[in-house]
């Protein structure tokens, strides 16, 4: 049987959308499948990896288990939405690049968007914050090291900046 | 030394900023129009002759485009062991029986997943279940259930395109018996007869999954009007991939297409063809029409390929000092249904150990047997990490009877730069001596080695030696250069990116021999159709063969435009330089001509001639055929990586919990030409073979896995990464591209015994299964270290 399709608002990297979806849509389809938004990826899609990670107004959460419909009249921000339109990386993504933060660079948009919910939350992580926060986004090849040193990194930089 | 600009520089990645802002494509992220989904039904069963398929239901469903059946595929075979000796035997989709719980007997295509996924409830399976056996001594015995009946060719063999005269036959395998090695050289019994000490001892390594990020995907899309079909997949060097669905859809290999993406992570377990990539361009033909197919975890887990599992008894005789005399080393291997690379994992088991120790009298025997379980592949040294682990603890045994210190023994047993090993292979580079060394140093050995048991704490070394490719047939790589008009150069070599940095290194090989900087040179790779033959990803050729190629590309084309500079500046080639993007002489620099004037005059004062350099490269140029696997013969590789690690680890004697403390990683890559790159390899080695050591194992029971997802399969998480130390044991390799060898897979199979003996040193007691969890620790500790 056919369930009818509901309406949907939500704000997408900044950009307003309307559309009518399916009700079990999951977040991540929507973003994946419905706009073409391809940096969140799908990898376990049972809550355990975090490649799928995403922010939902200041919150990092993962995609493959929120229903597009709970994000209805918030604002989800993926890695897509990260750099500045003019082509300028965010400091983590910049940094993320100078320290070698990634190799396959599958699971790379969830750890940004994770670190980048963690720093806007939490101003003076520490290494085991830091650690402690991105316990969710797996990584198989990086053996975490890299980006760990990216993010403390990236911190300390927003800490000297004040 | 010589002074480079770009090699021997941490340069940021070329792949970075596709990666980081979501732009980068994989093949999960590939939609193309008219597409559909394709699902594979699985077989519940570990062993069951299959009385009736009825599709009727599942076909009629709206949406539902095609199912297929073992009886469409019928007789399509194919392996990654092919030879005429040992025909494939994997197949698709199940015909007459199923071997493993979830072995494909059916497939669906829909317009979308969920009615595929659908579709798959409506098929309705009659089996016949067969008794099953899931343990290869068992499986061994006379009347023990057969796995196989007459494994017969129908497909064509994979030698066969490369002159391989020799007619294959069908056989069937005895006792389930799926292929046996016997290397021998020395005198074993004499060599244990002058031992002054002879230990023997037992190890298993289970399954584990390689876990990529991605799961295994592909996009067929066959196009009825021009035969041809393009595919986008995991894929660890499209040659095989290609070669493989050329011959299972008997489709022309060169109307095949592996176009480029990202791949999420391989690590061996990727380079292999898989049934629903057979499945995927056997419909997309069917229908005309695009079809994705995306794996579950589950079913990367239980029916891709996992690492192997081993079974290794250990001889070793040593003299008083600890010198090596003979090693006898018998491995069984739990094939599972189908062979897999159990007969070359068996082999290289052996082979890399080679380089490590001098053994002097050798004999090592391998069997592997098939089981009604899912199996195996490569995974990151591919037999190394399970025979290190066993022959690395055991050394550590040794020494520990006769009181002797591990460091100084496996140092007086190493090879030497130079020594040629009983295939033939030489050591022209060998840091393995400096790795040991540092690697030792770095855990401050002398000071912590036996001394910290009080605390339960404890340091613990392993070594192992790798290949620097050598692959599959023709053992070959090639790459292309070409100059262009903006004096820029644009590169065309195969090797996918699948997070080693290959796109990165081959920029900075051609950039560095052109005298450009890293952003001139232009990438295309990994698209079968753009680049030239590639067999270089696998087995670690990726630099030595892979780059090397790429090196003598940019040789070439530097050599031409050399000559065509001399020419306009009136001096031989030998009088000149190239560096900043101009051609100088070399007494004169401010005689120089820009890549684009040297372009523009070749053209204009020659024929047309437009400059490109080619380059190619063989992991061994003097190997016509392939060497023989079964006896160890033959010549395999001009270049071996070597690493040492090691670790220092404290035990909780109430929990059995391992924490480990620090690991180190000294490895000889020949040189670093991205240090980054190459620190970033031995991170996640250090990191992946400490989950081997401690976490890692694909369970299953009656055939099913029952840990098939990755909460139940934990691998380590950022919470859990230890200090780590990356050294440079580098020794120059005069055959590699500005010096370079692998780096990528050697170092993992050092630390898991290096971890496995800190554990000892720590707590005294040994466990000889890994993974070394806490429970079997407990036991340990106990005083009953049980063997199951």
């Amino acid at each position: 049987m056919e369930i009818a399709k509901k309406i949907l608002k939500v704000k997408v990297n900044g950009r307003p959308y309307e559309m009518l979806i399916k009700p079990k849509t999951t977040l991540l389809q929507l973003l994946r499948n419905d706009l073409g938004l391809t940096g969140a990826k799908q990898a376990c899609m049972d809550n355990s990896c975090g490649a799928c990670t995403v922010i939902v107004d200041k919150m990092a959460v993962k995609a493959c288990s929120v229903l597009a419909l709970q994000v209805n009249g918030r604002e989800v921000t993926t890695v897509e939405g990260l750099a500045s339109r003019d082509g300028k990386l965010h400091p983590l993504q910049q940094t993320f690049l100078d320290f070698h933060a990634f190799q396959c660079g599958f699971c790379t948009p969830g750890k940004l968007m994770s670190a980048k919910a963690m720093l806007d939350e939490n101003l003076h992580p520490n290494e085991e914050d830091i650690r402690r926060d991105m316990e969710g986004n797996l990584c198989r090849c990086t053996g975490y090291k890299q980006y760990i040193d990216a993010i403390k990194a990236v911190a300390q930089k927003k800490e000297g900046a004040k | 030394m010589t002074e480079y600009s770009v090699v021997g520089k941490p340069l940021p990645r070329v792949d970075g900023i596709a990666k980081l802002t979501g732009q980068a494509k994989y093949t999960t992220d590939i939609v193309l129009p008219d597409m559909v989904y394709a699902k594979l039904l699985r077989s519940p069963h570990p062993h069951a002759k299959i009385i009736s398929i009825d599709i009727s239901k599942a076909e009629k469903l709206p949406g539902v485009e095609a199912v297929i059946t073992g009886k469409d595929t019928f007789g399509i075979r194919y392996g990654f062991v092919d030879t005429p000796n040992y025909p494939a035997e994997e197949r698709p989709l199940a015909e007459d029986k199923v071997r493993f719980v979830g072995e494909a007997v059916a497939a669906v295509a829909a317009v979308d997943p969920d009615i595929a996924e659908d579709a798959l409830d409506l098929i309705e399976v009659e089996y016949d279940p067969l008794p099953a056996v899931f343990d290869p001594e068992e499986a061994m015995k006379d009347g023990a259930p057969q796995i196989h009946g007459e494994i017969t060719r129908s497909t064509s063999c994979a030698w066969e395109d490369w002159g391989v005269a020799r007619k294959s036959h069908s056989y069937t395998p005895v006792n389930n018996v799926a292929s046996r090695v016997l290397i021998s050289y020395g005198d074993i019994e004499k060599g244990f007869a002058e031992a002054d000490y002879i230990r023997e001892d037992r190890f298993w390594s289970p399954a584990t999954s390689h876990m990529a990020m991605e799961p295994h995907a592909i996009v067929a899309n066959y196009n009825p009007f021009t035969g041809k079909l393009d595919v986008w997949l995991n894929h660890m060097a499209y040659e095989l991939k290609r070669y493989w669905l050329s011959k299972t859809l008997g489709i022309p290999i060169q109307k095949i297409r592996v176009h480029q993406t990202y791949i999420g992570g391989a690590f061996g377990g990727k380079a292999v063809i898989f049934d629903f990539e057979v499945i995927a361009g056997f419909l997309s033909r069917k229908l005309g029409r695009p079809v994705k197919i995306v794996l579950t975890r589950e079913e990367v887990f239980s029916s891709c390929r996992n690492s192997i599992r081993f079974d290794t008894t250990v001889k070793t005789g040593v003299k008083k000092d600890g010198t090596i005399v003979a090693q006898d080393v018998k491995v069984i291997v739990d094939a599972g249904a189908y062979k897999g690379s159990a007969a070359v994992a068996m082999f290289l088991s052996h082979q890399f150990s080679e380089p490590c120790y001098n053994r002097r009298n050798v004999r090592h025997e391998g069997v592997a047997v098939y089981t009604n379980k899912n199996f195996g592949f490569a995974k990151r040294g591919h037999g190394a990490p399970q025979n290190r682990f066993a022959v690395d603890s055991q050394i550590d045994m040794i020494c520990e009877d006769l009181g002797l210190d591990p460091v100084e023994v496996i140092l007086k047993n190493l090879r030497k730069k130079g020594d040629v090993l009983p295939n033939g292979d030489k050591l022209e580079s060998y840091g393995l001596p400096k790795c040991v060394q540092l690697a030792a140093d770095a855990i401050d050995w002398k000071q912590k080695r036996g001394t910290q048991r009080d605390k339960n704490r404890g340091v613990g070394i392993g070594i192992n030696g790798m290949f620097s490719g050598s692959g599959y047939w023709p053992f070959a790589c090639a790459a292309i250069v070409r100059l262009n008009h903006d004096g820029t150069v644009t590169l065309m070599e195969g090797d996918c990116e699948f997070g080693q940095g290959a796109d990165t290194t081959y920029s900075q090989i051609a950039a560095e021999e052109l005298g450009l900087p890293l952003e001139d040179v232009n990438l295309i790779s990994g698209d079968s159709e753009l680049c030239p033959m590639n067999y270089s990803n696998f087995l670690s050729g990726g630099m030595f063969v892979g780059g090397g190629a790429v090196y003598y590309a940019a040789y070439d084309l530097r050599q031409k435009m050399l000559k065509v500079a001399s020419e306009l500046l009136k001096v031989g080639p030998e009088d000149l330089d190239m560096k900043n993007r101009s051609v100088f002489i070399k007494a004169r620099p401010e005689k120089s001509l820009t890549f684009g004037e040297i372009l523009r005059y070749s053209i204009q004062k020659h024929l047309g001639d437009p400059l490109i350099g080619i380059g190619y490269k063989k992991a061994v140029p003097e190997i016509e055929f392939y060497p023989s696997l079964s006896k160890g013969t033959g010549r395999f590789t001009d270049a071996y990586g070597l690493a040492a690690a090691t670790a220092e680890v404290e035990v909780d004697r109430e929990t059995g919990r391992v924490k480990v403390l620090k690991i180190c990683i000294a490895d000889d890559c020949g040189y670093e030409i991205n240090p980054a790159s190459i620190y970033g390899q031995m991170v996640s080695q250090a990191v992946m073979g400490m989950g081997d050591a401690l976490l890692e194992e694909v369970i299953d029971e009656g055939g099913r896995v029952i840990n098939p997802n990755l909460v139940d399969y934990e691998i380590p998480r950022a919470f859990d990464v230890p200090e780590i130390m990356v050294l440079n044991g580098c020794d120059y390799e005069p055959k590699g591209p500005f010096g370079g060898k692998e780096a990528g897979e050697c170092a993992r199979a050092a630390v898991i015994p290096a971890i496995a003996n800190a554990i000892y040193d720590a707590v005294g007691v040994r466990v000889h299964r890994v993974p070394i969890t806490p429970e079997k620790l407990l036991n340990a500790l106990k005083g009953k270290e049980g063997r199951r």
